[in-house]
């Protein structure tokens, strides 16, 4: 039954590889979600999901699909700019410049794209990607900007701890904080172009905000809660291809995969809600506490 | 061309009443969202009413009441998550957004023949608006304006000093819920103008530019106003005349005045802020 329900739907080619993208994206969102949540991204995750769409578009009037991903990337850096330099105003605070700034570049690109024909068609797949449709290059596409992601995180990984959880410590270190901001923003903005065209706005937000935000639910440990996330986001993936498979193909009813991918990521973050609050809740009635520490020698931490 | 055969018609005056209500609601509420640091909020009530736009379509009740049951679906799980410990605010909101925005995908998707509504849900269509759209919307900012005249203080008191606020016996969490509930209203009353994704824009815009000229509430509130009403105007105007999206026209002249303030502001300007900063340096003698 299992077998049938989780294995059987990637036999066929074309869910092999949406598989693959899936996973990958959904771990590398995982692990950026991590310092997303540290660092409070969500809104900037979100604001360059939508900045992003005027390169798109002009990206894909310059070179047809091959310009979508640089197109991408250079609106993506110049919004991650631009929103560092007009931070530096304390007179309007951070959200607000945000917000400012996404609707602004996202009407740039309806502009530019309302004066196409086929505009709903480029609009609603910008909005919701085509992941059953990505194609090896796209995949070695993620892989490659993944890796280049991974690396970075590896180098100044630390850094961005440390200007996470003391800014001032990291200032009076030497370090320029505007530039690692400006670092971790264009990461960001690395995952949001790599899962863009294949995945579209509404995952790729999902993917750098809930599987850290499920993990912090269980556990105040950074590794603890990175571990969760690569697990939910990965687990995301697969379960949300599966099910949007069963639905499609056995029951008749269609669902977008990218949008399976990101209920089932809820759902697990629903689950990561129930139990805390379970655990929260057996802690209240304290039995489980005593039962703990009377098979444990004395003086240990709480279980 | 004039401005007498530019909004000639039935229809271009009927989108000019629209864009001028929508526009001082937005300049109204965008004040408290500002103060209160709510811009991601609103960013997500856009997104988390999605379902609602599906599903009045698909029972074929009216968008406004589709998408409100949502909206105060998703207000009430945005408050109910926060009151909870270990959830960090930024992280529910997004997980709400996402919840809401792919819910309605899914729902969408398996529905074929869809694509136009959406399209005209997310960036608006103010030329189409009806007389209901136009009474629901003036409906709302009169509601709006009561409420606000009802319980301003508190909300300022809460924005600038929550302690004071609970100490006096206030109940901060119902008046959070309160005006997080009058910010749905206003991003539901400005979808038909502006589209959900752009009312943002108009909600923040206006209220941001204000601060950049002054100190005073009162004067915010006034200047905030008139700018969301110039940018409807205005954007519309030049929609007219160069044939391109009306939401997009109008969310791009308030982002123009938003840019323009931001550098030539008189106090919090950058020009003015540069030009303190080299006087400083210029009364201090030889290198520092």
């Amino acid at each position: 039954m299992l077998h049938r329900l989780l294995v059987e739907p990637f036999a066929l080619p074309f869910m092999q590889r949406a598989l693959i993208e899936a996973l990958l994206l959904g771990m590398l969102g995982g692990v950026v979600s991590v310092f997303v949540l540290l660092r409070r991204l969500a809104f900037v995750s979100d604001a360059l999901t939508h900045t992003v769409f005027p390169g798109v578009v002009l990206g894909y009037l310059v070179a047809q699909t091959r310009g979508i991903v640089w197109g991408a990337l250079l609106f993506a850096v110049l919004s991650a700019v631009l929103l560092t330099v007009l931070s530096a105003n304390r007179r309007v605070t951070e959200d607000a410049t945000l917000a400012i700034l996404l609707t602004g570049f996202f009407s740039v690109g309806v502009v530019l794209v309302s004066r196409r024909t086929s505009y709903t068609a480029d609009l609603t797949g910008f909005l919701f990607g085509r992941i059953l449709f990505v194609d090896r290059r796209e995949i070695v596409e993620t892989a490659v900007v993944g890796a280049i992601v991974l690396v970075t995180l590896a180098a100044l990984g630390k850094e961005f701890l440390l200007r996470a959880f003391d800014p001032d410590g990291a200032a009076a270190l030497g370090y320029r904080l505007p530039l690692l901001d400006l670092a971790l923003n264009v990461l960001v903005a690395l995952v949001v172009v790599a899962a863009v065209k294949a995945v579209g706005t509404v995952l790729v937000i999902a993917l750098l905000v809930v599987p850290a935000a499920a993990g912090r639910l269980l556990s105040d440990r950074l590794t603890v809660i990175l571990a969760a996330a690569v697990a939910a986001g990965g687990l995301a993936g697969w379960f949300g291809l599966a099910a949007s498979y069963q639905a499609s193909v056995y029951h008749g009813l269609r669902l977008a995969s990218g949008a399976t991918v990101v209920l089932a990521l809820v759902g697990l973050y629903a689950l990561a809600f129930a139990v805390a609050a379970g655990r929260r809740g057996l802690g209240r009635l304290g039995w489980l506490d005593r039962l703990a520490a009377a098979g444990r020698p004395a003086g240990g931490g709480r279980a | 061309m004039s401005a007498a055969p530019l909004f000639g018609d039935a229809f271009a005056r009927r989108a000019l009443l629209e864009a001028v209500l929508v526009g001082a609601l937005a300049g109204l509420v965008g004040v408290h969202v500002v103060l209160r640091r709510l811009a991601f909020f609103t960013q997500a009530m856009t997104h988390a009413t999605f379902p609602g736009v599906v599903l009045a379509a698909l029972l074929g009740v009216n968008l406004l009441l589709g998408t409100g049951v949502f909206g105060v679906l998703a207000v009430l799980a945005v408050a109910w998550l926060w009151s909870r410990q270990g959830a960090e605010e930024t992280s529910v909101i997004g997980v709400v957004l996402s919840a809401g925005f792919a819910l309605g995908v899914a729902l969408l998707s398996a529905q074929a023949g869809f694509t136009r509504d959406l399209s005209s849900y997310l960036v608006g269509s103010v030329l189409t608006v009806g007389r209901a759209d136009i009474l629901s919307t003036a409906g709302v900012l009169v509601a709006v304006v009561l409420v606000l005249a009802a319980i301003s203080k508190e909300l300022v008191l809460g924005a600038f000093d929550r302690g004071t606020l609970v100490a006096l016996g206030y109940r901060a969490g119902l008046l959070d819920v309160v005006l997080l509930l009058l910010i749905e209203a206003t991003v539901v009353a400005a979808v038909p103008a502006v589209g959900t994704i752009l009312s943002v824009a108009l909600i923040v815009a206006p209220a941001a530019t204000a601060r950049l000229w002054t100190d005073r509430l009162g004067s915010m509130t006034a200047v905030a106003i008139g700018l969301g009403v110039f940018a409807g105007a205005a954007g519309l105007t030049i929609s007219q005349l160069q044939n391109v999206a009306a939401g997009a026209a109008i969310v791009l002249v308030a982002c123009a005045c938003f840019v323009l303030s931001w550098l030539l502001a008189p106090r919090y300007g950058a020009l003015s802020r540069w030009r303190a900063s080299r006087a400083v340096l210029s009364t201090v003698d030889g290198p520092i």
